[in-house]
């Protein structure tokens, strides 16, 4: 029994930035990094299982990032996950939700999971997308933006919920393997102690690259490209208060100020 | 008038009458009294070694003169309860001199005289030694009716043993036995100095006729006036003879009894508190057990993770409730009794390591079960270290608290507030959630720049704190002391974007290896800068940066700002022109009043200031905290409960007539805002820190950034 885990490192915007010179995303200095929000609650789901099975499961740590995603992997293994899978290449820079998931499958393919999780986003794109594209790829059974999960290790089905449109809920079973993206709130995550991340370090990780995976840079190039990332000029609002006059007044002298005259 | 005897014959004659059966069978009992109380010794021993060994005793005799000091003085039993320690003394000294007495008696007795046949016990000697033992057993029976009275009527509620966070009809509810155990221990040592002065007056009455008795009558004043009262009573010699033979035996195994129960019973604490007073550490409230992040596990999380002197700690407990009484999460409806939490250690020590064979799985300590510690009761402590700071006996509690809560932090048993704080604490180096990159930007109200002390030397390197560079509130007192420093001309810099949250907290929320890491990172970074010495407004850095980070490699000289501006007063570096008019009250910081010996520069500060210092009734080493440390200020009171800084509030308010409640630490700051608040006082006077008012007292306000700088301040510190 196995379940795999794909997480992600995400990046945290400062409140104040700069636009990197060639406009297409922010500067590196402006912010800070650290595993998925979203990812800490879909590797609890996953030790939830294998506690309650006693152990007998395997939860392996995919990611897809340079060495600098060592840390977010590492977060994710001081969990009580048992070893990670860190895949890099230099073609993967502007990798975009589609190209990563083609990268998961070719590790699907290879650690043959019984059961693979997803965040249902990442806090920093959210496009929401890789979870669903690698079951496309898979050709898997799979839910979006799973709420609560009833599964025990090694069943051959799962039910879960799922949180739709207009407060509705609906409640499916699904045939395992599946590929689930999982939403914040399904559980309680454990915290990682500083110390449990620096003794994650013992565990194994494998370091892989596209050939590896007997993937070429040519099947990852991103199908979208970001052209251009800018701070849109801010609105104005403001509560206009006093009497029914001195509101009009105050409402044209607005008009006014903003038709410049 | 001594010498119409010879000295030889002024004695007391052992077993005087006693025939030999009697005498052996006396000795057979005493024989076996001692043998029941090595047993109990002996049992205790190996219970406390079945802890982790701690060489806790060592270095063993300057510790003994310490500890015998300390127990001679009754300096710690005096604390807070001057009349209780008095006749505590009366007991002690009592007691001892009894004790003494007796054993003088068996040296020459049992010893001297039947290997070389010298003898001492008697003329002068025995004279001057019958009038010391009277004394003695007047001292024992007077403090031991002390005792009961205060137990009885004055009813103190540090004497209640029912815990508030139990029920009735829980098993650890109310502790009626250790109630009916006190009562017992008094009646007992009672029973035993009354029936020795009955016995040693009607062996006077049935010897009147001995002169060589009687004589010397009054060199036991007490006996003598209860031999005249017997004899007044109609008592002539041949019933006292009988009585006298009665008397003996019921005397003589009422104290071979005692004897035997010593280690079983609290008689204990006669041998535990003085060897928990000598393994006593006293850097225990600076500084926290450094723990091994690399090992298998971390912290306490069965009791034989326990060191062998704080499972003698446990024993040493005299339930005397002096810490009940100062900690700030009982007095504020919290379960956590540091009282309560030692007897329930105790309690599972006694039930698990007293037996010969080990309990077959681990003990555990933090859970539900009865005397099991509750993590509710170990995340209400604020690691204020008044149990520690008060109690008599040396017992360490905050360092065993930090301890069990490192494995919980480690099982992840605790609030999901707290995993933000230490996610954030993880990734950016400081408990708000803000960016490394957001830490100075406090400096950018200031008309002057601030040097850089990473790339240029400076004389005085500022360490300014988290909540000092990110709470909109601590940031006004931030931009304060800056233009202070500046102001008295002071070379001074600080860390910008790379300073990171010194540890204290962290560290006392039980997450060591956080703590490590930040302390290893900032000693890395303090080292690569030239600098005489450092500075910090807030206590809690103060504490760390002073007392933990030199074992991580880190020694530096650091002032609290209070010190430093104290300094910076007298040697007229900081004129002071404006007289404040204020009526003010100041509320020590735990971290620097209590536990670093810093309460006399802050009032000195205020002295120089013109103000009118009218003083808290908890001050000093007894201030009562705010309830910030620990890390409860990550943590939200639950609405429902009173806050230990509503409560403090409260006992500013008795103040008539209050203008300033001067806190001296940013910490203090943010929660005696709210205290204020919540306990109804808003308005009627200001929380302010001792820098504001030596800001206003030099003039400096209204200058360049006071208003401005507010509303910069707004914009910058509100919450991203």
């Amino acid at each position: 029994m196995k379940i795999m885990v794909a997480v992600k490192q995400v990046a945290f915007l400062d409140d104040e930035f700069e636009i990197r010179d060639d406009g297409r995303d922010v500067g590196e200095d402006f912010f800070e990094k650290d595993l998925n929000e979203f990812d800490h609650f879909s590797v609890e789901q996953a030790m939830l299982i294998k506690e309650a099975a006693g152990g007998d499961a395997e939860v392996v740590i995919v990611i897809v990032g340079d060495e600098d995603a060592d840390d977010a992997l590492r977060t994710a293994l001081a969990k009580g996950a048992d070893r990670g899978i860190r895949v890099w290449d230099d073609a993967l820079a502007e990798a975009d939700g589609i190209a990563v998931a083609k990268v998961l499958a070719k590790l699907v393919e290879r650690e043959k999971p019984d059961m693979v999780f997803t965040g249902a986003q990442s806090a920093d794109f959210g496009s929401a997308v890789t979870g669903m594209a690698l079951a496309g790829f898979l050709g898997w059974p799979h839910a979006a933006v799973v709420s609560n999960l009833d599964y025990a290790s090694g069943a051959r089905t799962a039910t879960l919920r799922r949180e739709l449109e207009g407060g509705l809920e609906e409640i499916m079973t699904i045939r395992c393997p599946a590929v689930l993206s999982i939403q914040l709130g399904i559980n309680q995550p454990r915290y990682a102690s500083l110390r449990g991340i620096k003794q994650a370090k013992q565990k194994p990780v494998d370091e892989l690259s596209l050939d590896d995976l007997g993937l070429s840079a040519a099947e990852v190039a991103p199908a979208s490209r970001v052209r251009r990332m800018y701070a849109p000029e801010r609105g104005k609002a403001e509560l206009i208060t006093g009497s029914a006059a001195e509101q009009a007044a105050r409402l044209a002298e607005i008009i006014k100020e903003l038709r410049g005259m | 008038m001594f010498f119409e005897h010879d000295p030889q014959d002024v004695t007391r004659i052992l077993f005087q009458n006693f025939p030999t059966w009697m005498a052996v069978r006396f000795y057979l009992i005493g024989a076996a009294a001692c043998v029941v109380f090595a047993y109990g010794v002996w049992t205790n021993i190996r219970k406390y070694r079945r802890g982790v060994r701690s060489g806790a005793w060592s270095p063993f005799w300057p510790r003994v003169w310490q500890m015998v000091a300390t127990v001679l003085t009754h300096r710690t039993i005096k604390r807070r309860a001057e009349a209780a320690g008095r006749s505590h003394s009366w007991i002690f000294y009592g007691f001892a001199a009894l004790f003494v007495g007796t054993s003088i008696i068996t040296l020459e007795h049992d010893i001297l005289e039947p290997l070389t046949g010298l003898t001492f016990w008697y003329g002068w000697f025995y004279l001057a030694f019958s009038a010391v033992l009277d004394l003695a057993g007047v001292a024992l029976i007077a403090g031991l009716i002390y005792m009961m009275y205060r137990r009885k009527l004055l009813a103190l509620p540090r004497l209640d043993y029912t815990r508030p966070d139990r029920s009735p009809g829980d098993p650890d509810y109310d502790r009626s036995g250790y109630r009916r155990e006190d009562w017992a221990f008094l009646w007992t040592l009672i029973a035993i100095a009354f029936t020795g002065f009955l016995l040693e007056a009607s062996r006077l009455v049935w010897l009147q006729g001995d002169a060589v008795v009687w004589d010397y009558r009054w060199f036991s004043p007490v006996g003598t006036t209860t031999a005249y009262l017997m004899k007044a009573l109609g008592l002539g010699p041949d019933g006292a003879a009988e009585l006298r033979l009665g008397l003996w035996w019921f005397h003589g195994m009422l104290a071979l009894l005692f004897i035997a129960l010593v280690p079983y019973t609290k008689v204990k604490h006669i041998f535990t508190a003085m060897g928990s007073l000598m393994a006593r550490d006293t850097e225990a409230k600076r500084r926290m057990p450094t723990a091994n992040v690399d090992g298998e596990r971390i912290g306490y999380s069965v009791l034989t993770d326990f060191t062998d002197k704080y499972l003698l700690n446990l024993d040493a407990c005299t339930k005397c409730g002096r810490c009940h009484e100062a900690c700030p999460a009982n007095a504020s409806g919290y379960p956590l009794s540091p009282r309560d939490l030692v007897l329930s250690l105790r309690e599972l020590a006694n039930d698990t390591l007293s037996h010969a064979a080990m309990p077959k799985g681990p003990i555990t300590v933090s859970g539900d079960g009865v005397n099991m510690i509750r993590s509710e009761t170990l995340w209400s402590c604020r690691t204020c270290a008044a149990c520690v700071e008060i109690c008599p006996v040396g017992i360490e509690h905050l360092p065993m608290i930090v301890q069990m809560r490192r494995a919980l932090i480690e099982d992840g048993d605790f609030d999901p507030m707290l995993q933000l704080t230490l996610k954030s604490l993880q990734k950016s180096g400081n408990a708000l959630g803000e960016s490394k990159r957001k830490r100075p930007r406090w400096t950018k109200n200031l008309d002057f720049e601030i040097k850089d002390a990473r790339t240029q030397p400076v004389d005085v390197l500022w360490y300014v704190g988290d909540y000092a560079s990110f709470d909109p509130r601590s940031q006004k007192v931030t931009i304060a002391f800056a233009k202070i420093l500046h102001a008295a001309g002071i070379d001074f810099g600080i860390l910008y974007e790379d300073e990171q949250t010194a540890g204290n907290d962290v560290r006392r929320v039980g997450e060591e290896g956080l703590f490590q890491a930040l302390a290893a990172a900032n000693i890395e970074l303090l080292n690569s800068c030239e600098f005489s010495s450092m500075v910090t407004t807030d206590p809690h850095t103060y504490n760390t940066i002073r007392n933990e980070y030199p074992e991580f490699g880190g020694n530096y000289l650091i002032e609290h700002a209070s010190a430093m501006l104290e300094r910076l007063i007298r040697e007229g570096r900081i004129p002071t022109p404006v007289n404040l008019n204020y009526r003010v009250t100041y509320h020590d910081p735990c971290h620097l009043g209590r536990i670093n010996d810093g309460a006399e520069p802050p009032r000195q500060v205020l002295r120089r200031l013109g103000v009118d210092l009218v003083e808290l009734r908890r001050i000093r080493e007894n201030s009562f905290c705010c309830g910030a440390g620990g890390g409860r200020i990550w943590l939200a009171d639950p609405p429902a409960m009173k806050k230990p800084a509503e409560l403090r509030a409260a006992e500013a308010a008795e103040i008539a007539g209050l203008d300033v409640l001067v806190v001296n630490c940013p910490k203090c700051l943010n929660m005696m805002e709210d205290g204020v608040k919540g306990s109804g006082n808003e308005g009627k006077f200001r929380v302010m820190e001792l820098i504001e008012l030596v800001q206003e007292a030099m003039g400096l306000i209204g200058d360049t950034t006071s208003d401005d700088g507010d509303n910069v301040l707004r914009e910058a510190g509100a919450p991203a």
